[in-house]
């Protein structure tokens, strides 16, 4: 045909079938700029609302890699005057974008030290040989860390201690399926609970903190925790519960794989004087973000400690760059300021208006549904999409929808942690699940499960808690 | 001649394994056993990553290894492979990562040329197709996919000859179904399936089928010449001509004892997209292993 080879030809629609996606969000993009832009809504602001629904087909169905993603959302808002290029450099580049960066270099530095064994004796030591006191442990603790250290992180260092309990239990798999899921939901759940614990979490909470201070509200790192910790203390025991009831492990008492793994352990490479300076150092940046991160931003702290790891020897450049996913880092990045481009053209107020018109009196006469309301809005999102790019796009909407800024927009970072329905939604939940040892069909089995109870505990935590510290 | 066998999981791809084996003794091939491990988000692949290295330390292997040892043990079992490398079982030292996105390790065979086993991740149709192309293989087996799209894209875009493997069990097939029809370009077709019923001890079922609303062709020089060439590699054989609808003829005649040898299609790739193609239809609707000759 035309001249082109059967075998050109094979190239070019194999092209085209992997690209679908894109053309259909392309084509999407093109059919809703020939819309006329409804009342109230400026055109910049339309743009900026196509955009980031080309921008989401694209980062959900992945067609083209998501640096190309980040580079159309920073093109596109140039092209299209939705900002100039100043103003998009400007809020790209923000503290979030710096803690994020940071955040997954530090990655790089502590999952090599040697702290797993040490966790997993302190686990052990605690929780003693019962199977359920042994899934507490587990959440607890993969909870604590990952409030401070980062949800990736800490299912990474996790991971190999759950499963090498799991391994030593049974070598057939086939015969410990309950044990393997409540040991290996548990880490992953206790990661996204513990990610709201406090500002360095997770990259979504310090997205939110960047947007509230653009909207001159400020919050520190202690009553940031002051606000949401108490309710990773409700979330605990009530999600273990409900995990150990939906898998109900075939050994109540793991005593001999507990002492397997203790052997194992106790073999081990024992920490250096090295390791330990790590940790120190890793103390100090958490300092930095509880007293330092109000003025200087939690990312710069974050890359303080970057910069003395580096100095000092303990990871190298070439380590951090090939560990470090720099395409993530620009998509937030993009997200971020596509997100600024939504609240600074009145498309973040328009839609919270439409959405608040959409209900009528009933978000301000019924109790709870402007928190179901963002809850569900984000929960949803952040299950297709990521807790931190759902915060990224949905904050400057969600921000917009009650008076009290600061209360809606620490709902909307909580209820993104709620990504428990999908093996892909947050990075902890996707460790998990390459380690092969649960289904995709088990996160849906859990997930609905432990979202409901999340949401209707969030609602009444929100509603009984805050006003009591308000 | 070079053939690459795709295995999945423990549980599902003995059949594959045992009649690819099988075929490539029967052509004295290269072969290469490859599994394709699930798709990670971008979002995370580089933390995945990060958490599988850190699985290491911990002896745990990466997902789809236990996958290549299990291929690594039929193999030792059934003496494929040669017996100083399965003294020491899986060489998982010997598991290299080429920094393309895959893991391979490199063993010598027995009754066939050199074995390989590979591991890649991401999406099952653009890994083997990029492996098709970067190995230059002239087979592709596999087992057969409950997707009916999986049939079209592998059909479409694998750039090789498709050998899709259903419930494949020693006893059970009989006999080699060979729908020829009178047009050019059967001889490879004839070749391949002398060469698997040779590998099978088993006969060819030479079959045509004119469609019902053309009248009947002719047989031409060529297609005896076909029919001669058969005749002189030993394997026995027999010819029936029918006249119907081809897919229905050809999904009837193959019943479930005959392993079908049939020639891809003429078409296009650009009209075989759009309206698809006779073997592609076989392949969707028989419940028999079929091997598509490109």
């Amino acid at each position: 045909m035309l001249g082109f080879s059967n075998i050109s030809l094979s190239n070019f629609l194999f092209w085209a079938t992997q690209k679908k996606w894109f053309f259909f969000s392309i084509i999407l993009g093109v059919c809703l700029l020939n819309i006329p832009s409804p009342e109230g809504l400026p055109n910049e602001g339309k743009i900026a609302i196509i955009i980031l629904v080309v921008a989401l087909v694209l980062i959900i169905k992945e067609p083209i890699p998501l640096p190309a993603v980040a580079i159309f959302i920073i093109i596109s808002q140039i092209y299209s005057n939705v900002d100039s290029v100043d103003g998009i450099a400007k809020s790209f580049m923000s503290d979030a974008v710096f803690f994020i960066m940071g955040s997954l270099m530090l990655a790089v530095v502590i999952i090599r030290q040697g702290w797993d064994s040490r966790i997993a004796l302190g686990i052990l030591k605690i929780t003693g040989n019962k199977t359920s006191n042994i899934a507490l442990g587990f959440l607890s603790i993969s909870a604590l860390l990952s409030s401070f250290i980062g949800e990736h992180t800490v299912a990474a260092i996790m991971l190999p201690i759950g499963m090498s309990l799991i391994r030593f239990t049974s070598s057939d798999l086939s015969q410990i399926k309950g044990l393997s899921a409540t040991i290996l939901f548990s880490i992953a759940y206790g990661c996204l609970i513990g990610s709201i614990g406090t500002p360095s979490g997770g990259g979504r909470n310090v997205i939110m903190i960047n947007y509230l201070n653009q909207s001159d509200i400020s919050i520190s790192y202690f009553e940031w925790m002051v606000r949401t910790y108490p309710f990773i203390l409700f979330q605990i025991p009530i999600v273990n519960w409900v995990i150990n009831r939906t898998f109900k492990p075939e050994y109540k008492i793991l005593d001999s794989s507990i002492r397997k793994l203790v052997i194992k352990v106790a073999r081990s490479k024992s920490m250096t004087g090295r390791n330990t300076l790590t940790v120190l150092i890793f103390f100090l940046i958490v300092l930095g973000w509880v007293f330092l991160s109000e003025k200087f931003g939690l990312g710069t702290v974050a890359l303080s400690g970057v910069f003395i790891y580096l100095i000092g020897g303990f990871v190298k450049w070439s380590d951090l760059n090939r560990n470090t996913h720099w395409g993530v880092i620009i998509l937030f990045g993009s997200t971020i300021s596509l997100g600024t481009s939504i609240r600074l053209t009145g498309a973040a107020t328009w839609i919270s208006d439409k959405i608040l018109y959409g209900f009528g009196d009933v978000i301000s006469s019924v109790p709870f549904v402007s928190d179901l309301l963002v809850i569900f809005m984000t929960t949803v999102m952040s299950n297709v999409l990521s807790s931190s790019a759902t915060v990224a796009v949905l904050g400057p909407v969600t921000l917009n929808l009650v008076p009290e800024m600061l209360d809606v927009g620490l709902l909307t970072a909580m209820s993104s942690a709620f990504s428990y329905f999908t093996a892909v939604a947050a990075p902890a939940c996707t460790i998990v699940y390459s380690s092969g040892m649960v289904k995709a069909s088990d996160f849906l089995k859990i997930g609905f499960r432990v979202g409901f109870v999340s949401i209707i505990l969030l609602i009444f935590y929100v509603n009984v808690y805050w006003p009591l510290i308000n | 001649m070079k053939i690459l066998i795709a295995i999945g999981s423990k549980d599902f791809s003995k059949p594959t394994l045992k009649l690819g084996m099988k075929v490539a003794q029967a052509f004295n091939a290269k072969t290469t056993i490859i599994d394709v491990g699930e798709k990670i988000s971008e979002f995370s692949s580089q933390l995945v990553e990060l958490a599988q290295d850190q699985l290491e330390s911990w002896d745990f292997d990466a997902p789809g290894v236990d996958v290549l040892e299990w291929a690594f043990n039929y193999l030792s079992q059934n003496k494929l492979i040669d017996t100083k490398q399965t003294e020491t079982g899986f060489p998982k030292n010997r598991l290299i990562d080429d920094g393309e996105g895959r893991k391979m390790v490199y063993l010598s065979g027995t009754a066939c040329e050199d074995v390989n086993l590979i591991l890649r991740n991401g999406d099952i149709i653009a890994e083997l197709r990029e492996e098709v192309q970067f190995g230059e293989y002239d087979v592709t087996i596999l087992g057969k996919s409950r997707k009916r799209n999986m049939s079209h894209d592998l059909l479409q875009y694998i750039n090789s000859s498709l050998l899709i493997v259903n419930d494949y069990e020693d006893q059970k097939f009989d006999k080699i179904l060979l729908p020829l029809d009178y047009k050019d370009g059967m001889l490879k077709v004839a070749k391949y399936a002398i060469r698997v019923a040779l590998a099978l001890n088993v006969g060819i079922d030479i079959f045509t089928v004119f469609d019902k609303d053309k009248s009947q062709k002719k047989g031409s020089n060529y297609f005896s010449k076909i029919i001669k060439f058969i005749r002189r590699s030993g394997v026995q054989y027999s010819h029936e001509e029918k006249q119907g609808e081809i897919v229905e003829q050809i999904i009837k005649k193959a019943d479930k004892n005959k392993i079908i040898v049939m020639k891809a299609s003429d078409m296009s790739p650009i009209k075989r997209f759009l309206k698809g193609s006779i073997p592609l239809s076989v392949m969707n609707e028989c419940d028999v292993p079929i091997l598509i000759v490109k």
